[in-house]
Order: structure tokens, then sequence, then C-alpha cells
């Protein structure tokens, strides 16, 4: 017979993981139609009741920041930084082969949260959080480049650089314009070439 | 009067506007609306022609036979403009487009504007370019110049117009090939 504690555990994982097929049920609900789903639909999707989703969940709102928080654990997740200290060449690739991964991922689940962020204060906030996080990536990547630019110079860059590398720029590329994924990569490639000063030499 | 009462709401709040409030910003009862438009959809549509006849009509192209600062400067002034007035519209198309092929095929007519205009200005760079690389090249411009670079530049990092002006001009400039010499 399992002890108290364990079974307490054991309900606990259970409803940890009903809690997270929720929030995947919910996210692939917005890669098929870009609209805030109803409860009824997620719970349909999840195989759960409603009344399940609401026992773990305090309301939708609840539900939609907690899911976007944790897809941004997962993209964050799957967008591991590689080959930082490489040459130019190596990090422009590494950097957009990421970021492109991320935008085939998760456009869908961006589009709602910005067509939405009108009607919350706090999806405006977590877009601002991972626009933060999107400029420190290629601040992180293209550290060499940056550091020879003044302050406000290197500013205005990353604003240029965020601009080009947006969910919706890779949008436009794939639905718009038909590029594929290595198209859209290559596109990219050479527009932060273009964009970034040269590389200063290595310090021996 | 009840397409600018909608456009008004959209500049004052993100929300969109429902029928009622829409009604009364423009002096009129929910059902005189809905006597001049079907549904909520046939007024953003309307909105939507509207707001692309006067855009167009207030971004009319000039300086396109400048020299290379010109031209910048004078797209960039005139894209701006357009940004500051229409973004509120912008993101409302966006955020209701769902299914309505109407909605989409007036979002992909901007966009193929904002593209034509872009081949216009700089057509003596673009000239030089394969076509790959232009196609490269005016992809490139088209997301640096997107609504939603403006508001990231004036919402999100508190730039003035002309600073924001300033990060367009800069960044298009070294987008673009070297300006064949004339």
């Amino acid at each position: 017979m399992a002890l108290p504690s364990a079974s307490l555990d054991g309900r606990r994982l259970r409803s940890e993981r009903t809690k997270q097929s929720i929030m995947d049920a919910y996210i692939e609900l917005l890669r098929q139609r870009p609209e805030i789903p109803t409860a009824a639909q997620i719970a349909a999707r999840a195989g759960i009741s409603t009344r399940s989703i609401f026992e773990r969940f305090v309301d939708l709102k609840g539900l939609s920041l907690a899911t976007l928080d944790y897809a941004f654990t997962l993209g964050e997740a799957q967008a591991i930084v590689r080959d930082v200290d490489g040459d130019r060449p190596t990090r422009v690739r590494s950097h957009v082969e990421t970021r492109a991964l991320t935008c085939e991922r998760w456009l869908p689940v961006w589009r709602v949260v910005v067509a939405n962020q009108g009607r919350l204060d706090e999806l405006r906030d977590r877009i601002r959080f991972i626009r933060q996080a999107i400029v420190k990536r290629m601040e992180l990547m293209y550290r060499p480049e940056l550091a020879v630019l003044p302050a406000e110079e290197r500013r205005d860059l990353l604003i240029a650089l965020e601009s080009l590398i947006d969910f919706e720029s890779w949008g436009r590329m794939r639905d718009v314009h038909g590029l594929s994924f290595d198209e859209a990569c290559s596109v990219w490639m050479r527009m932060i070439d273009r964009m970034l000063p040269p590389t200063p030499p290595a310090r021996p | 009067m009840i397409i600018e009462a909608y456009l008004t709401l959209l500049r004052e709040s993100p929300q969109i506007p429902t029928a009622a409030t829409i009604a009364e910003r423009a002096g009129y009862s929910v059902r005189s609306v809905f006597e001049r438009f079907p549904d909520l959809h046939a007024l953003r549509v309307a909105a939507t022609d509207y707001a692309f006849t006067q855009g167009t009509a207030q971004a009319v192209a000039r300086d396109f036979s400048g020299d290379r600062l010109t031209r910048l400067k004078s797209h960039v002034e005139t894209r701006s403009w357009i940004c500051e007035q229409w973004l509120p519209l912008w993101r409302a198309l966006n955020a209701n487009q769902g299914d309505s092929s109407e909605l989409k095929s007036r979002i992909n007519l901007i966009r193929q504007a904002i593209l034509k205009r872009i081949e216009l200005m700089y057509e003596a760079e673009l000239a030089t370019l394969g076509a790959t690389e232009r196609l490269q090249t005016l992809i490139a411009i088209e997301s640096l110049i997107d609504f939603e670079s403006w508001a990231r530049m004036r919402e999100f990092s508190g730039m003035s117009i002309e600073e924001a002006r300033e990060v367009w001009v800069k960044s298009i400039d070294r987008l673009l090939p070297p300006t064949p010499v004339s």
C-alpha cells in the first residue's frame, strides 16, 4: 500500500499532467485557427470536462496567460544558443536557423497574442518580454560587431534587426512570397550580414 | 460619419469597438448603423477601403528622381506618416481578418502597394541586382518598414517620430546596394 505522501505526490503529478495537456490542447487549437478557443473547445481537444479546466485555472484569461508562459518556456528550450564563439558566417547561420525554427513553430500563437494585446495588459507585458529575449539573443550572437558601435547606433541597429527577424517577416516570406524554409533563411542571413558592421579582428 | 467614428475609436483604444460604441460616437442609433451596414464585418471592410483611399491620397510619391538621401528621406517620411495615422486600423484589420477573404485581399493589396512604392523609390539601386537578390532586398525593406516595426520604435522604445525615421533611413541605406553612377 502506498504511503499517504506518495499518493498525494501521485495526485499532484496527475494534476500537473492534466494542466499541461490543457495547455497543449490550447496551443494545438491556436495553430489550427488564429482565435482564442473557448473552454469547451479546449476541454474537447484535451479529452477532459470543462469543469476540470476551471479546477486548475481561475478563468480563461488565467489559462491564456499560463499557456503563453508555457509556450515561451517551450520556445526557449527549443532555441538553444549555439556557435556564440564561431566566425561571423557561422554565428549568422546559427542565429537565423534557430530564429526561423521558432517562427515556424510559434507564428500562429504569436499572431493570436498580438491580435489580442488590446484586450489584456498582461499580454502586452509578455510581448515586451519576448521581444527583449529576441534582442538579447542578437546582442549575444553579434557581440563582436555590436561592440564597435556607439550606444545610439547600436540601439538603432538592434531595432532594425529585430524588425527584420520579426515573426510576421517570417510569415510574409513563407505565406506571401512562397519561399521555402531555406530560401527564407537565406534572405535573413544575407540581410543581417549586410546590416552588421565589419567584424573586428580577433584579439590575440 | 459611422466610418469616421469607427476609426476614431480605434485610434483612441486598442479595443475593437462594438456597434453600440460606434453608434454612440457617431450620434446615431445602433439600428441606424445596421441600416447602412448589414453587419460589423461590412463596416470593417468599408472602413478599410475608405482608409486605403485616404492613405493613397496622403502618400503621394515625391522625390523619386532625387539623389539617394533625398529619396530615402522622402520615402521614410511618407511611410512613417502612414504608419502613424493608420496603425490602429492595420491592427484591427489583422485581428479581424479571420476567414474573411475580403479583409485578406485588402491586406494583400496594402502590402503590394508598399512593395511597389519601395520599387519606385529605389529603382536605381534595385536595378543593379539579380532577380533573387532584388527580391531579398525588397522583402527585407518591407519587413523593416512594417507597421509593427514603427509601433515598436514609438511604443516600446519610446522614440520620437524623428528618431524613428532616422533608424529607418539608416537601415534602408545599409540594405540597399550602392547607387549606380548616372
